[in-house]
């Protein structure tokens, strides 16, 4: 029991001592306001890191998420822009992620390519495709859009809640549901779980699926937090949410991990930088410390791989 | 001989078709933009390219022995910014400081292989976690957006003079091309790769050092990405954090459109230049009809973000292209 859980617990007493660290020298780091919105505006990375954690414990892995997470932000944008109702903006938004998220899906699960250079590049494809098709340009959104039309608190709410509720049903659905360990089936061994009757192909296609649809709901969740569609929301949520991930011990091979340790992962990472600014160091080095955060998590799974086999 | 001429034939066919596709995108660019084939233009194909062309070079070893390394586009930026730093705040000798960059991406080059070689892990994610260290440190260590620039004039040159009528790091690029062709086909060395790639396990048993070999391959790719660095920097006289954003995705499609098969085991230099050939043709061709203003204003000012699109759909389109390929023949093998 302990040691299954050793790697949540590493990362909980980490972000423990973070938090205690914040407390004692800089406690306006917690006054409710700002906390509030920090916590909102990291739920759409929530949301992404859902979706993130099925596709590596199927023991795959998608660097596309960042340009899906654009793509449809600005589909929705444009949606909403034309005048349809929220609603309308929605589903174009997770339709859209759900078809980006097929495309990868087709070539990782039916020709069996391999999804690191099939999501590199459709991460370029995408990426470009909007730069080419939005010139980077900032589009406005009708009033009533931004909160959904609530006032903020209510907005940041629901924001919250809903982020909240999809982690609750993927993690409680991942362990109690057929399609759930059907999951984890085909990242532990494929050709197994394909010997025990499930098909890999399907599973891991709707996992790809879902990533995409996943990342269409945290857009819009992202979307609601600002007056502007911002083209390029998306860039470097990848790294992040993959971070977020690898550090709340989803095992890199597939087959392991749960989206406890990926939202104390999340957690974690989030409070660096806040952390950097309220220690007046320079928040130029957050990309480095999350790089070196991926790296010490993959030494940590690897050396306790290399204990196990000893 | 059924055996043998499957394995041959498709292998042919593919730089063959390589070649084809060199020949048509020549074709398109002269038809469409005015003086491609131009002595001038043709060299400037090259000594803008040049840096890809080696990344894709040291990248060919790394993924066939079945590994990728993500980390050179990062690991140039952050061998520009020491450059510069060496330069203007150590004022160093440029050729000095080059050296030393050189042997700051063999430094990164070997932390990839010793976490990759030694600890065993995978090769995806530690580069994936050195593309953002290697990165951020270049961002940190000129605070997102210091520019080291002025660089002496001889070693500007080194990026904008030409020597016997080639871009002066043309001739560097084909040195490193003739010895990463040695070294992948004419030694027992190069040849391990492929052995690696195509079997790690049955490589230990036939008495291969995969261990040192494997991190031979990813110090190899950080020393020359050390050396893009040094060229790019000699060629746009500035050093900043992000030089080489996007180049390891440059020279992954190069490598790969080669017909170096991205599990391993398969793939030659050959190919490899082939296929980086195909992409500097692409992407010049494609910043000339900015230049002529081929085609209406507005495709024309988005020429940068047409051809990285092109470069990602290229890029699946030749990995699609193997395996769908297998498929047609395998069905009508069957009818």
């Amino acid at each position: 029991m302990n040691g299954k859980y050793s790697r949540e617990i590493s990362v909980a007493a980490a972000l423990g001592l973070l938090l205690v660290a914040l407390a004692l020298f800089a406690p306006n780091f917690y006054e409710l306001q700002p906390l509030l919105s920090r916590t909102t505006s990291q739920m759409p990375a929530l949301v992404a890191a859902i979706g993130i954690t099925l596709v590596i414990i199927t023991r795959q892995i998608d660097i596309s998420i960042g340009a899906q997470f654009s793509l449809c932000g600005v589909v929705a944008g444009l949606v909403a822009a034309a005048g349809m109702p929220l609603g309308v903006a929605v589903l174009a938004a997770v339709g859209a992620g759900a078809f980006l998220g097929a495309f990868n899906g087709l070539l990782v699960a039916w020709l069996g390519l391999p999804s690191i250079v099939v999501t590199l590049a459709t991460m370029v494809t995408w990426n470009e495709l909007l730069r080419l098709w939005q010139q980077g340009r900032f589009m406005n959104l009708p009033a009533g859009f931004q909160w959904f039309g609530l006032s903020q608190a209510a907005g940041q709410g629901v924001v919250i809640g809903v982020a909240v509720a999809l982690l609750l049903a993927a993690a409680w659905s991942m362990k109690n549901l057929a399609a759930g360990r059907r999951v984890y089936a085909t990242g532990t061994d494929a050709e197994a779980a394909r010997l025990a009757g499930i098909d890999p192909k399907w599973t891991t296609f709707g996992v790809f699926v879902l990533m995409g649809a996943l990342a269409g709901i945290a857009a819009t969740l992202n979307l609601v937090q600002s007056p502007q569609v911002q083209p390029n929301a998306g860039d470097g949520l990848e790294l992040k949410v993959i971070a977020a991930a690898v550090v709340g011990g989803v095992a890199i091979n597939g087959g392991r991990g749960n989206l406890w340790g990926v939202l104390l992962g999340l957690l974690l990472l989030a409070n660096v930088n806040p952390a950097l600014t309220h220690f007046k160091m320079e928040p130029y080095w957050e990309r480095a410390i999350q790089g070196l955060v991926i790296l010490l998590a993959v030494i940590a799974d690897g050396m306790k791989r290399t204990k196990k086999a000893a | 001989m059924t055996a043998a001429k499957s394995t041959k034939a498709p292998f042919f066919r593919h730089e063959f078709v390589l070649v084809a596709v060199i020949v048509l995108e020549v074709i398109l660019f002269q038809a469409l933009g005015r003086r491609f084939l131009d002595g001038s233009n043709v060299s400037n194909i090259f000594r803008f390219s040049v840096e890809v062309g080696l990344l894709a070079l040291a990248m060919t070893p790394v993924i066939l022995t079945g590994g990728i390394d993500l980390s050179v586009g990062s690991m140039m930026g952050l061998c520009a910014v020491c450059f510069g730093m060496l330069v203007k705040d150590a004022s160093l000798s440029p050729w000095v400081a080059a050296v030393l960059s050189i042997g700051i991406g063999t430094v990164g080059g070997g932390l990839n292989a010793f976490l990759i070689a030694r600890m065993k892990l995978p090769p995806l994610i530690v580069t994936l976690g050195t593309f953002s260290l290697f990165r951020g440190l270049a961002e940190a260590l000129t605070k997102g957006s210091k520019s080291y620039s002025a660089f002496p004039d001889s070693f500007l040159a080194l990026g904008n003079s030409t020597v016997a009528g080639l871009p002066a790091q043309l001739w560097i690029f084909f040195l490193v091309a003739i010895g990463i062709w040695l070294l992948v086909h004419r030694t027992t060395l190069g040849r391990s790769f492929r052995a690696i790639g195509y079997s790690p396990e049955g490589s230990r048993y036939a008495g291969i050092p995969v261990e040192r070999n494997l991190s031979l391959a990813y110090i190899l790719t950080g020393a020359v990405a050390g050396l893009a660095a040094v060229i790019l920097v000699a060629r746009l006289g500035e050093a900043r954090a992000n030089a080489g954003i996007g180049y390891e995705l440059l020279a992954i499609t190069a490598v790969v459109l080669g017909g170096t098969s991205i599990f391993g085991g398969s793939g030659t230099i050959a190919g490899t230049l082939l296929g980086f050939l195909a992409v500097a043709i692409l992407n010049n061709g494609l910043k000339r009809m900015q230049d002529y203003e081929i085609f209406d204003k507005t495709i024309a000012s988005v020429s940068n973000e047409m051809s990285g699109m092109l470069t990602g759909l290229l890029l699946l389109v030749a990995l699609a292209a193997v395996p769908v390929v297998k498929a047609i023949t395998a069905r009508r093998a069957k009818s």
